[in-house]
């Protein structure tokens, strides 16, 4: 029973370290620029085919798939995800930061689907399932009848790692500065001398390079990627920073704990949880929003005349 | 004021060219044509564009001949299935197009009027459809009943998805009908008596005063696909949404709701009971909603999950800004033209879905206002 309830908590753990990834990269881009990037999920789970791609390049130059292999795919999966936003961001949703909040959500939602259906065709016969490796195959046997993946270590402590060093870069470093002076107040940070757009940039690539890593993570854990994976991905890691608090971190970091939460009871207690498992995760979200308007970590916007 | 010789023509002639090209549009095989016409339309709004006073002049012409605009209009629909040639594939594409012009002008009451983000209306499409099915299947209720029994059923659901709007806003409220939305779809995805990922099959078809919808229109020599039945019934439903659409615009809910949009406070002050208003919004998108639904579930006679999914959603709400908010006739071309987009890109076949979403994105781009830009409330009657 014991080790039951252990390898259920470090299912959760994973599973909600894998969702931050995703939704820390919703509440920073919301948070610096007051729009919500909805193909945000599309564009981290494109990480997992670049990756694909890298090692299918990388076997046919050397023989056989190495770990060494593997970890430069992700490497580079991760860099060029981050380009991929910045990318997208200089396309197509720079011209919707002034619209109306609807109208950029509509149009990044598109974005999306066109993102979702080039990998589709881009990647040879990308519209099937792809296998993809797990990225450590190795066991802890730490006690009895408990087997600690080593997978789960590597994406619950790079995950912390991760976050850690985003706290640092936010708060101890000039870019971080400029990044939280840009999201208190635009025009104020222009006038000291902070360009808005530059700014923009550097947190796309950051977050885009992030949800990269979790689309690698999200990929790993399923053991498949497909290019419609982005879809379900984007709608957790929104709900998940919508729980929180658009635009605070640690609210993102609870979302996602909390949603993985319910998922791991409902698939582990409920007879057909694993279909269920959507229904429960988004009645949380209806709750915690009718209740808490802004989300657990965000503060209410008082209008003042 | 009466119409000048002037308007009269520009009406008439606006009208029959767009009846003529949208009936090209509807036969054409050949991309080529597809293109071409769209090309057309295209640079049809690259002249308005540029050339407001020409938008300006059209605009006056329809207000003055507005009962000649909209007799020609009807006349134009009742006969344009003849000019089909009985092509069926081309009634089914006006059909379904009509139906999501319905949904489209139910969301605009939400979306265009009162700026309420709803990703819910396919759900509450979705509600129409089941609650009409399941009863026609299993209790042998007739089309005719099962019409307001469904739009009973979802306006219930409209109000249940209003409550959050109470508190919630924005990006939030958003979330919040994302969520309804999902959750209804998984729900039909899963339940035993919805039929689960295989849906509903074998719902009859409606008939009236004896004439079933299954069995084609003759009159005079003159024979109907059966489609046509309901090309007709959609066509009603269009009319009824317009004149609800035009009379709720010029009632007091009308103006509550753009006070609503133009400042939420202000409107608060002045005295509009805001909740009220919004939870009102909801109910009557998905009392509209339903009615598709119906006709939907009843036309194909097969129904599926996979028919109300968040896409769906997302799609109506598309058509809506892509078509012009508040604006009701843009609401519909929106909702023609991104329902026959996907069908009429099926000579690039499986990039379809790509071209549809870029295409949307350069609508927004270039017109970021909407096709149809909506217009200045006009007080006091006319000019």
């Amino acid at each position: 029973m014991a080790a039951e309830l252990m390898q259920q908590g470090l299912n959760w753990l994973t599973l909600g370290c894998i969702y931050a990834l995703i939704a820390v990269g919703f509440s920073l881009l919301f948070g610096v620029l007051k729009v919500i990037h909805f193909s945000h999920g599309d564009v981290s789970l494109v990480a997992p085919f670049v990756a694909l791609a890298a090692l299918q390049g990388w076997s046919a130059s050397a023989s056989g798939m190495s770990a060494i292999g593997l970890l430069v795919a992700c490497a580079i999966a991760v860099v060029a995800t981050g380009i991929l936003g910045v990318v997208l961001d200089w396309l197509v949703i720079r011209r919707f930061r002034d619209a109306p909040a609807m109208m950029a959500l509509v149009a990044t939602v598109a974005l999306g689907i066109a993102l979702r259906e080039s990998v589709g065709h881009i990647f040879p016969n990308g519209h099937n399932p792809q296998p993809f490796p797990r990225l450590i195959d190795a066991n802890f046997n730490v006690t009895e009848g408990f087997n600690l993946p080593a997978f789960n270590v590597l994406v619950i402590g790079s995950s912390i790692a991760v976050v850690v060093l985003l706290f640092l870069l936010l708060q101890h470093t000039p870019l971080g500065v400029r990044i939280r002076a840009v999201s208190q107040d635009r025009e104020a940070a222009r006038l000291m001398a902070i360009s808005p757009s530059s700014v923009f940039r550097a947190t796309f690539f950051i977050t885009s390079a992030i949800g990269g890593l979790g689309g690698l993570f999200y990929a790993s854990y399923a053991g498949v990627t497909r290019f419609d994976f982005g879809i379900q991905a984007g709608l957790i890691g929104f709900s998940a920073a919508v729980v929180g608090g658009l635009g605070s971190m640690p609210g993102a970091i609870i979302g996602s704990l909390l949603i993985a939460g319910l998922d791991t009871i409902v698939q582990a207690t409920l007879p057909d949880g694993a279909s269920y498992r959507l229904v429960f995760a988004f009645l949380l979200v209806i709750l915690v929003l009718v209740f808490r308007p802004a989300g657990l970590f965000g503060s209410v916007a008082v209008e003042k005349v | 004021m009466r119409p000048t010789f002037s308007d009269i023509t520009i009406v008439i002639a606006l009208e029959l060219i767009g009846a003529i090209l949208l009936r090209f549009f509807l036969l054409a095989d050949d991309w080529r044509i597809v293109g071409g016409i769209l090309l057309l339309f295209c640079a049809g709004f690259a002249v308005m564009q540029f050339r407001s006073d020409w938008e300006s002049r059209i605009g006056d012409a329809f207000n003055r001949g507005t009962r000649l605009a909209v007799g020609l209009a009807i006349l134009l629909v009742l006969l344009f299935p003849l000019a089909l040639n009985g092509n069926t594939y081309a009634l089914h594409l006006l059909i379904v197009s009509q139906l999501y012009a319905v949904l489209a002008i139910a969301l605009n009451f939400q979306l265009g009027s009162a700026n309420i983000p709803n990703f819910a209306t396919g759900a509450s499409y979705g509600i129409g459809a089941y609650v009409s099915a399941l009863l026609a299947i299993h209790f042998n209720v007739n089309f005719w009943l099962a019409l307001p029994a469904a739009a009973v059923a979802a306006t219930a659901f409209g109000f249940l998805l209003g409550v959050p709007s109470m508190r919630t806003r924005e990006s939030y409220l958003a979330l919040v009908t994302i969520a309804f939305g999902v959750v209804i779809h998984q729900l039909l995805n899963n339940f035993d008596w919805t039929g689960g990922p295989n849906g509903l099959v074998g719902i009859p078809a409606p008939s009236l005063f004896g004439h079933s919808f299954a069995s084609p229109i003759v009159i005079g020599g003159i024979k109907l696909p059966s489609q046509a039945n309901f090309y007709y019934l959609s066509a009603v439903l269009v009319g009824i949404a317009i004149i609800s659409a035009q009379r709720l615009h010029g009632s007091r809910i009308g103006l509550a709701w753009n006070a609503l949009r133009a400042d939420e406070l202000a409107a608060r002050c002045q005295g509009i009971n805001v909740i009220w208003y919004k939870v009102l919004a909801f109910a009557v998108d998905a009392f509209l909603a339903a009615f598709a639904g119906t006709i939907y579930a009843f036309y194909i006679s097969f129904i599926s999950p996979d028919n109300f999914t968040f896409l769906v959603s997302v799609t109506i709400m598309t058509m809506v800004i892509v078509g012009g908010m508040d604006n009701i006739f843009g609401v519909i071309v929106g909702a023609f033209l991104l329902t026959m987009l996907p069908e009429k890109l099926r000579a690039f076949s499986d990039y379809r879905i790509l071209f549809f979403g870029i295409v949307v994105i350069l609508f927004l781009m270039i017109r970021p206002e909407g096709l149809f830009p909506q217009r200045l409330r006009r007080y006091g009657g006319s000019e």
